[in-house]
């Protein structure tokens, strides 16, 4: 009889809770929405990165390869070659912005103005000789050709060093294979009983690389991404919510109302955990439906474990939220404390950026957090199709972390009940 | 047989070197309605928290129904229905859901919560569509009979009313008397915190008047007024009021105290004048204002207020003590 009647006011506060935040446009931003946006916005903006595609990469060819030239003392203006790069270049899907100099950064209608306001990523200087000197029209005085390389020019954007060390990998990439085809139509030009020779010195070292067979798909930023964003949730639906759902109570005095009723403490709290939790999973529901929908994300749906680890993430999530509840006066102070923290956790927890690219005291912290954590099972599980026995070390982790963050938690908000 | 609903024995509250409630004693029988009086910070707010569990006394023992509410805060807490003093009510949700919310905190469920819920709804006198209407679209008035609504959903025995008429208007506090009269006559045993003397001596059957944590005077309001014996005052309107005219009206022969006082409803600066005898020195008193150059507007005698006993036994106006 007890039981039922302490069940009956657990699910009356969550659900008190619960309409607070679906009766509130501002709430149900914050709360479910917030991470979603980010989804959107990063998704939108680097999501279909991984497959290769260079479509995006915007490259700026100075092609001075036609202009006139001395070689052996004759006036030369063949552009055959460095006409052939801009073509394959294009032809590669890079896009292609073509000028007539590098020029600099105060001249409009250069590759180094355009470079300065970030129209292109990269741009590569054709040298006047290109073509010469990869036909071998330098030669001695006996007419035999003097071995002479041909430079390029790469130049990069300084105040954009992501772009850049993607443009300038995927534009080094592109002039290995240009070299590799050159050398190959070279090499048939040698006597037959050299190619064999030649293509060694070439290529002394042979790589090959495939695709491990990790999950049999391909896959794209924003399959990685998604699965991160859970992390995203918790820290948005989980702290958010947790933070203010005490404090705005105390704040408005429905609280005192609640503590004054025939209601014990641990009721109370029962009510708002669930409420949070409720949050939290329609928050991670919405997530992963915008993944499918909007980006159509390839990703394995293992349920049962999803649903485990968003618990065990929650309950940490969770415990601090209470912990800020309880120390803070009010609604407004709880709800500047949780985005103080939970603006910069976001980018600590590997949802949007691997913590590899952060430097080491970054790292470390990031991987001390249990959110990094259920980020990291996320991806292992919805990415990679690892089984969750795989994911132990990442569950256990969550699960200490969570109990020791919900029980100090607990502790706070059954010292702050002395403060009313 | 218990014929008392609250029992407070000795109760003290201290708050680190501040003691905000020192050795109170007072008892509230079965049915009565009791006044707490006192201006902001006389302890009553903390007197009354301690009453509903919410703070536990430093020492002193709290008994409610017969409940010692140390050892038995839920049984107490299903005996109390309180009224807070500010609008304590989910905005979001309409009345009905937020009377549904409370009833189930109470351990009310089903047909009998459903019940209950309309009964008190006709008694918030709220129409229909109001009914619907999330509680941010209320006036103050309904707000607060929504508010009262909410503390007697388990039909309490004993209510605490917290200044339940903070911030309305005299329409709605007229209505709100009504309201309390009512549950009055029901048979409930209710305990009424406010600052305002009228509403005080209008309502309550005894009235203890508190002040820096301490009871300073408990009775009946008769009682206290006879006690004092201040039967009369006499309230004189003049031109202007000046020292040198307050210094004249204190050496009054017959005058036991005097002061300031600002009528809010007039808008008029007042002396009053606390006496015993007030038609004998009446015509001193006229000529006294005169002899200091003042005029009279007008003069009115009226019998004791627990006012002037709050001036008496502190020297200081209540009023004063709110503006403080």
């Amino acid at each position: 009889m007890k039981l039922k009647r302490t069940i009956r006011q657990v699910f009356a506060i969550a659900k008190t809770d619960f309409l607070g935040i679906v009766r509130n446009k501002t709430a149900i931003f914050f709360t479910l929405l917030f991470p979603l946006f980010f989804l959107i916005i990063i998704g939108f903006t680097f999501g279909t990165q991984g497959t290769g595609e260079t479509s995006r990469i915007q490259v700026g060819t100075v092609n001075l390869d036609g202009n006139m030239i001395d070689v052996n003392g004759t006036v030369s203006q063949n552009s055959t070659i460095g006409d052939v790069f801009v073509q394959v270049l294009k032809d590669a899907n890079f896009t292609v912005y073509e000028y007539d100099v590098y020029g600099d950064k105060d001249t409009n209608g250069t590759a180094a103005y355009d470079i300065s306001r970030g129209e292109i990523k990269i741009a590569v200087v054709l040298p006047a000789n290109f073509t010469e000197t990869l036909s071998y029209q330098y030669t001695d005085s006996l007419g035999i050709p003097i071995p002479t390389r041909a430079h390029l020019d790469l130049y990069t954007d300084p105040s954009d060093p992501t772009g850049s060390i993607i443009g300038q990998q995927s534009l080094l990439g592109f002039i290995s294979g240009f070299i590799k085809y050159y050398q190959e139509i070279a090499i048939n030009q040698l006597p037959e009983n050299l190619q064999d020779y030649a293509e060694v010195l070439a290529d002394p070292i042979t790589v090959s690389t495939s695709e491990a067979d990790v999950s049999g798909r391909q896959l794209r930023w924003i399959d990685y991404m998604v699965p991160g964003t859970l992390g995203l949730v918790l820290l948005w639906s989980g702290l958010n919510h947790a933070s203010v759902a005490i404090a705005t109570e105390r704040t408005k005095g429905t609280f005192q109302r609640m503590v004054i009723a025939p209601v014990s403490s641990i009721t109370v709290l029962a009510g708002k955990f669930i409420s949070s939790l409720a949050i939290v999973y329609i928050s991670a529901v919405i997530m992963l439906a915008s993944g499918l929908l909007l980006f159509q994300v390839n990703l394995y749906w293992n349920v049962p474990a999803i649903i485990l680890a968003i618990f065990l993430g929650a309950l940490s999530a969770i415990g601090i939220g209470l912990i800020i509840s309880s120390i803070a006066k009010n609604e407004e102070a709880a709800n500047s404390i949780a985005v103080l923290i939970s603006v910069p956790l976001q980018f600590f927890i590997g949802a949007f950026f691997p913590l590899d690219i952060m430097p080491e005291p970054a790292q470390i912290f990031g991987e001390a957090l249990p959110f990094t954590k259920l980020v990291y099972a996320m991806q292992d599980i919805m990415t990679k199709n690892l089984p969750f026995e795989a994911v132990m070390p990442e569950i256990i982790y969550l699960t200490i972390s969570g109990l020791i963050l919900f029980v100090v938690g607990i502790i706070a908000y059954r010292l702050s009940l002395k403060r009313l | 047989m218990n014929l008392n609903d609250i029992e407070i024995d000795a109760v003290t509250k201290r708050f680190e070197d501040t003691v905000a409630v020192d050795n109170v004693s007072m008892k509230v029988a079965k049915g009565e309605l009791f006044g707490l009086l006192g201006p902001n910070g006389a302890g009553k707010s903390t007197l009354t928290k301690m009453l509903c569990g919410m703070v536990n006394p430093t020492s002193g023992t709290i008994k409610v129904g017969g409940y010692n509410i140390r050892d038995n805060a839920m049984k107490v807490k299903e005996l109390l229905g309180v009224v807070p003093q500010d609008i304590v009510l989910y905005d979001y949700m309409n009345a009905r859901e937020n009377l549904a919310f409370f009833g189930k905190l109470y351990g009310l469920s089903g047909g009998k919560l459903r019940d209950r819920i309309e009964e008190l709804l006709k008694f918030t006198q709220l129409d229909e569509k109001a009914v619907k209407r999330h509680i941010s679209t209320y006036s103050g008035g309904m707000k607060r009979r929504v508010n009262i609504a909410a503390a007697l959903l388990h039909e309490p025995q004993v209510m605490l009313l917290d200044e339940p008429n903070a911030g309305l208007d005299p329409g709605n506090r007229l209505a709100l008397w009504e309201i309390i009269q009512t549950l009055h006559k029901e048979g409930k045993t209710i305990v009424l915190t406010t600052h305002m003397m009228d509403e005080a001596e209008e309502l309550s059957d005894q009235v203890a008047i508190m002040d820096k944590g301490k009871i300073i005077a408990l009775g009946s309001p008769r009682q206290l007024i006879k006690k004092v014996k201040m039967e009369n005052t006499i309230t004189v309107v003049p031109n202007k009021i000046t020292p040198k005219l307050m210094e004249a009206v204190k050496k009054i022969s017959g005058v036991k105290r005097s002061y300031r006082a600002y009528d809010e409803e007039e808008k008029i600066e007042t002396i009053k004048i606390i006496t015993e005898r007030a038609e004998d020195i009446l015509p001193e008193v006229v000529s006294g204002i005169s002899s200091v150059g003042s005029k009279i507007l007008s003069v009115q005698l009226s019998r004791g207020t627990l006012e002037d006993v709050f001036i008496l036994l502190t020297g200081r106006s209540l009023r004063e003590e709110e503006q403080l």
